[in-house]
């Protein structure tokens, strides 16, 4: 089966010269239709930056990412993405947010407002369907945005420490409604976080990113079975798993950690 | 009994009296004092130039002042039309002239190399120097004034409306990139909506800009207008009449002022709600 994302020994450098800088120095990793995976790295790890070249918005200094089997050189209608930011238009509503790629993409906006009134639902926003994002919390706009990323129906959902902004209530909300979604429409998903039960919690393999090298370094697999929700935080599978991926972190940042402890 | 109650009263005026003050501290910072201050200084000047035995020919009294805007009104109003008029025009032509070079130069690099230096430079000229070749150039009627007073007000819209449009975050500029929109689509459907802050902020400036330079104009050749009637009376060391036309300035240059306030306001409004 092939991959629906696949990077091969992917680099990136910006800038040139003495004042160049490397944030990835060879990422290799794929992702199957249908997974859910999570990337888990410190910060500055390039994690993000490697998504971003994922999304197409970066462009990629070595290597290939290949994004349906062909390679990746600009954004495509078929993946969504979602940022830390909600990064909604201010002036247009919750409803008119979510339509927004609609119409960018020239699509007919009334043969998606059915769908999009249905994702909002699905994240219970349906009475906030005409409120502008002033009016609305940073989770609920966070969810609007999660709304837009999806309405096209895109194949891929790339999310970019979606909710690391958010408090750990609202954050551990977002996390039940990602998942109810994820089940409902059983995207392909990468997600890069720094937190490490949060990866554990929603994904079905988690990569672990050094930093200096910046490279994929362990990768692991989390078995639980789906639908999942907060009780198996409980577990002491789920520990143990947390408690790997914490040593897998610790090796990452190498010395640096060791002199801070 | 009555001991017992006599702290009682003070204490119920004091809630009355907090509550008066409460309203006149609002009342005095949004008009009171304003007004106030404003009225005093009026008295302190009546006083000096009636008592100080001044001159009327250095500082005529205010009422002396506004007998004059009462005896000589008609031909106060007859040159305070054109003033507004190629004001208005001016400042008309400067709003869509300034967001259109903004948008111009936020659109395209190439256009905001070539022309975003230039126009710095053309600003650091004193423009007050320049109008007299604009009567060269133009002639001594409509045309020159309203070219001048453009050519300073247009700087303040553009360099606010291009802030504006350079407002909007990298996140989400990485977004319309993710969804393909064309820089055209981002200019129209995000930068712009983006930047009516921006705009009105510069609007505030430029139409103060736009009332200069058509006075400017005035003074150096013209046989209408305030800035004309201003140098006429002054040359006849008409004073009083000199400061009644300024007076009448000062009205027109707060109601165009309030005219792009409530503008503001409105658009605000539909802004947040539309």
């Amino acid at each position: 089966m092939q991959a629906e994302i696949s990077c091969h020994r992917v680099r990136k450098v910006f800038g040139k010269g003495a004042t160049a800088f490397e944030a990835v120095t060879a990422a290799t990793l794929s992702v199957e239709k249908g997974e859910f995976v999570c990337l888990l790295g410190p910060s500055g790890c390039g994690k993000s930056t490697l998504l971003m070249m994922i999304a197409g918005l970066e462009a990629v200094t070595e290597g290939t990412i290949l994004a349906g089997g062909t390679p990746m050189i600009e954004p495509r209608a078929e993946i969504g993405i979602v940022f830390q930011d909600p990064t909604l238009l201010p002036w247009k509503t919750t409803l008119q947010n979510v339509l927004f790629p609609i119409e960018m993409m020239g699509r007919s906006r009334s043969a998606y407002v059915g769908r999009a009134m249905e994702l909002l639902r699905l994240v219970h926003l349906d009475d906030a369907i005409h409120k502008r994002p002033r009016e609305l919390s940073g989770g609920m706009r966070q969810r609007v945005s999660l709304c837009r990323a999806l309405i096209a129906d895109p194949s891929v959902l790339l999310m970019d420490e979606p909710f690391s902004a958010l408090d750990a209530i609202t954050r551990d909300d977002m996390n039940i409604v990602l998942l109810e979604l994820w089940e409902r429409y059983r995207k392909t998903v990468l997600f890069v976080t720094h937190s490490i039960r949060e990866a554990v919690l929603l994904a079905d393999r988690v990569l672990v990113m050094g930093r200096s090298p910046s490279q994929i370094i362990a990768e692991i697999k989390v078995p639980f079975p789906r639908p999942r929700d907060f009780a198996i935080g409980e577990t002491a599978q789920f520990n143990e798993l947390c408690a790997a991926l914490r040593r897998e972190i610790e090796i990452a940042r190498g010395s640096e950690a060791a002199t801070r402890h | 009994m009555v001991e017992e109650r006599a702290p009682a009263i003070p204490s119920v005026r004091s809630v009355e009296l907090s509550g008066l003050w409460s309203l006149l501290a609002l009342s005095q910072g949004a008009l009171v004092l304003p007004v106030a201050t404003a009225f005093a200084f009026l008295i302190a000047w009546q006083a000096i130039a009636v008592y100080g035995h001044i001159s009327p020919t250095i500082l005529p009294p205010p009422t002396m002042v506004l007998e004059q805007l009462v005896d000589n009104f008609w031909l106060v109003l007859k040159h305070t039309i054109p003033t507004t008029y190629e004001m208005l025009l001016a400042f008309a032509i400067s709003i869509p002239l300034g967001i259109a070079l903004a948008g111009l130069m936020v659109y395209s690099k190439l256009a905001y190399q070539a022309l975003y230096p230039n126009i710095v430079f053309f600003q650091l000229i004193p423009k007050i120097a320049l109008a007299p070749l604009f009567i060269v150039w133009l002639g001594i009627g409509t045309s020159s004034r309203v070219t001048f007073s453009i050519f300073i007000s247009f700087f303040p819209i553009l360099v606010a409306t291009a802030a504006g449009l350079q407002s909007v975050e990298t996140t989400m500029l990485r977004l319309c990139r993710s969804l393909r929109m064309s820089q055209w689509q981002i200019l129209i459907r995000v930068r712009f909506p983006t930047s009516p802050p921006f705009i009105f902020s510069g609007m505030k400036v430029a139409v103060t800009l736009a009332i200069i330079g058509i006075v400017v104009g005035e003074f150096i050749a013209s046989q209408q207008g305030l800035g004309y009637l201003i140098l006429f009376a002054s040359s006849r060391q008409q004073t009083d009449l000199a400061l009644a036309c300024i007076a009448v300035l000062c009205v027109v240059g707060l109601a165009l002022y309030g005219c792009v306030v409530a503008c503001e306001k409105l658009v605000m409004r539909w802004y947040d709600t539309r």
